[in-house]
């Protein structure tokens, strides 16, 4: 499926489910994303810490709703399961999805600024870059004698200063391989978008609103 | 074919008093390698970022290409008309791989999508990397990836090229590959090539053109002048009069059994024993991207490696990590990975405050200041200091520390002759008063036989002791 469409589908329900109290639209949701995901060869690991993860929260939150408060059962089963939705859906997205592809189709099918587009790629480029920072400040720290912890603001103000200066090297990189905001560009590769990713996109939706209206009580 | 014409030019960064270019002007002529040399932090960067339009230029017609400024050309040929390779190899991509970036480039430069894959295979030939194609960008070595962003620019086909220290963490061989393509863009293809450096070895042949950048400046050499400059510079090579081989006497500190290294799915280092010794200086040589470095952050823990690694007999991993961090020093290659503070007093107080303070005194530091010439800069944010000053505070907040082990990653990479003179000066000093042991990576090759004792060599694969060479 267009990668666009396929966000753009998983924002629209997921914004319905936040609003809606219907727990077996839920439920077919999440049965529905479990397949996708088994489908697409999810590891092993990955779906125990997407499933254990939400289970740990859900479960914390539905526990204190019930000792205090007087919430339904019924709002219980819908809070519990909105958040695997969430996760599952979130998870077969990123699973099926190439960050690459994705600011791609954004940019040419969602025709967003390229700025924005590409700002999103860096961004997600950056993650692991972050993850050593941090360890390189820790060791830097620890060798002149400071013991940096996670919660050290110290920490923070090194990894901060580190991206800050991570974007203007980035804009500078950008900048000196020809990339000049909302000027025109060409795609080497052309991202697809098909009457097949429509009629999928227009079918979903119909369905979660159709489980929707009946469910309503 | 382009003539970069700079007139009148000033630029003052932001909150400081003093312009670090003063009205300046001079020509570099289309077709012709001209080398910008000058101290460091003495504005070769900012002159290179100002003509490729990666600064905020008020003045934007002080610089013109062909009579043009770069404002006045089309955003989709400005690419096309100058481009940078940057000091730091690392920095200056957008995508994952070699061929995503290539096509990021190509695709800002609006050529047509059927065109980019002949001409991205046709730079990547030209540079020989057509093998890189594929890999990703971060996982290549600093030498690697210079020759990719030479790639690309030779792909966007750039008629000003300007590279900025690009050779400062390369080895001789890669760099001698980067000049001789260099050499052909600008004899065959009429490119115009600014090339800032302050190592001026190895460009005596190449060159046409040699611009000295002093106080804000721009003064162009005769060729008798050039050729002083030159012969202060040549050769430099490795002359180690009194290396030794290891023997029984010297004690070990550090270990290593089975030792192997790898970066992605290279391998760096086959598994081999291997030691090193204490109270002495090692220069550890190699071409660049063979696991040096990766070798130092095992070493600190900071990285993964196969086999084991002992401290005073005590593997490693089994010694609490503050601990260990205050015997086994490193000081990165990147001198802003080192700082955690933001003034210069604040980074050497914090020094002072953990390390040797009985050898460390304030008179003392002032006098090290001094002699780095980097007294009086007290108040200065750290990030606003010059790369090569940066380099020598950290190299000072490192030494006050005095770990029993310090390793040194480039030490004097990016320093000018004079700082090159003092550094060594210091460590030596150093090390004899504190007993250190100090182990050392370094390009940098002249200057360093006063200090250094043994010397390992990296080669295929393995670290092998070097004798005293013929």
């Amino acid at each position: 499926m267009n990668p666009s469409l396929k966000l753009a589908l998983l924002v629209l329900i997921a914004l319905e489910v936040s609003f809606a109290q219907v727990w077996s639209v839920n439920v077919a949701l999440i049965v529905v994303s479990l397949g996708l995901m088994l489908i697409n060869h999810i590891p092993w690991r990955r779906l125990l810490w997407l499933t254990l993860v939400p289970l740990f929260f859900a479960g914390t939150l539905v526990w204190s709703l019930m000792l205090r408060g007087n919430a339904s059962p019924h709002f219980l089963i819908v809070l519990f399961t909105r958040m695997f939705v969430y996760v599952y859906m979130g998870g077969w997205f990123t699973l099926t999805t190439k960050p690459l592809w994705l600011t791609r189709s954004l940019e040419q099918n969602a025709k967003l600024p390229s700025k924005f587009a590409y700002g999103f790629l860096a961004a997600f480029n950056l993650m692991p870059k972050i993850q050593a920072e941090v360890a390189t400040v820790r060791a830097a720290a620890l060798m002149r004698g400071e013991v940096l912890h996670v919660w050290s603001p110290r920490l923070y103000f090194k990894v901060i200063l580190a991206a800050m200066n991570w974007s203007d090297q980035l804009a500078a990189a950008m900048t000196s391989h020809g990339f000049v905001e909302d000027a025109p560009r060409t795609h080497a590769l052309t991202v697809p978008l098909v009457a097949r990713d429509w009629w999928l996109f227009g079918i979903s939706l119909l369905l979660v609103q159709v489980g929707l209206f009946v469910g309503l009580p | 074919m382009a003539t970069v014409t700079v007139h009148a030019l000033t630029y003052t960064y932001p909150k400081q008093a003093r312009p670090v270019l003063d009205r300046l002007s001079g020509t570099f002529p289309a077709g012709k390698f001209s080398l910008l040399t000058g101290v460091s932090g003495g504005g070769k960067s900012t002159l290179l970022k100002l003509i490729a339009g990666l600064l905020p230029n008020d003045e934007p017609a002080s610089i013109t290409f062909d009579d043009q400024p770069l404002s006045a050309i089309a955003p989709g040929q400005r690419a096309s008309t100058v481009a940078m390779l940057f000091q730091e190899p690392s920095t200056q991509f957008t995508m994952d791989t070699v061929e995503n970036e290539l096509r990021f480039a190509l695709e800002n430069q609006q050529v047509p999508a059927t065109e980019i894959p002949r001409r991205s295979d046709a730079a990547l030939a030209f540079v020989g990397i057509t093998p890189l194609k594929h890999r990703k960008l971060m996982q290549l070595s600093g030498g690697e990836q210079q020759k990719v962003a030479l790639a690309i620019i030779v792909a966007m086909d750039s008629d000003v090229i300007l590279l900025d220290e690009p050779f400062a963490s390369i080895d001789p061989p890669t760099r001698l590959v980067l000049l001789e393509k260099l050499v052909a863009l600008c004899t065959k293809r009429g490119k115009t090539i600014i090339l800032a450096d302050h190592d001026l070895s190895g460009y005596q042949q190449w060159v046409d053109h040699l611009a000295v950048l002093a106080d804000g400046q721009l003064h162009l050499l005769s060729t008798a002048e050039t050729q002083t400059r030159f012969a202060a510079f040549t050769p430099q090579r490795l002359q180690l009069t009194h290396v030794q081989l290891p023997n029984d006497q010297l004690t070990v500190c550090l270990r290593g059994t089975q030792l192997g290294l790898t970066h992605g799915d290279r391998q760096l280092l086959t598994p081999q024993n291997l030691k090193f010794y204490a109270h002495r200086t090692t220069l550890i040589t190699g071409p660049n991207g063979s696991g040096k470095s990766t070798l130092f952050k095992a070493l600190v823990r900071l990285g993964r490696y196969q086999g084991h690694i002992a401290y005073r007999d005590t593997d490693i991993k089994k010694i609490h990590k503050r601990h260990y961090a205050r015997q086994v020093g490193l000081m990165f290659q990147a001198a802003s990975a080192q700082f955690l503070n933001v003034t210069v007093a604040e980074e050497l107080a914090l020094s002072q405050k953990y390390g040797n303070s009985t050898y460390f005194t304030s008179t003392r530091i002032q006098q090290l200041l001094q002699q780095l010439n980097l007294a009086g800069r007290d108040d200065r944010v750290l990030y606003s200091l010059s790369s090569g000053q940066q380099k020598k505070l950290q190299l000072l907040c490192m030494l006050i520390m005095a770990p029993a082990v310090l390793l040194l990653d480039e030490p004097l990479k990016g320093l000018d002759y004079a700082s090159i003179q003092a550094v060594m000066h210091i460590l030596t000093t150093v090390q004899r008063d504190l007993n250190l042991t100090l182990i050392l990576i370094s390009h940098q090759l002249s200057g360093l036989n006063d200090l250094v004792d043994l010397h390992l060599q990296l080669a295929d694969h393995q670290l092998t002791y070097q004798g005293v060479r013929t």
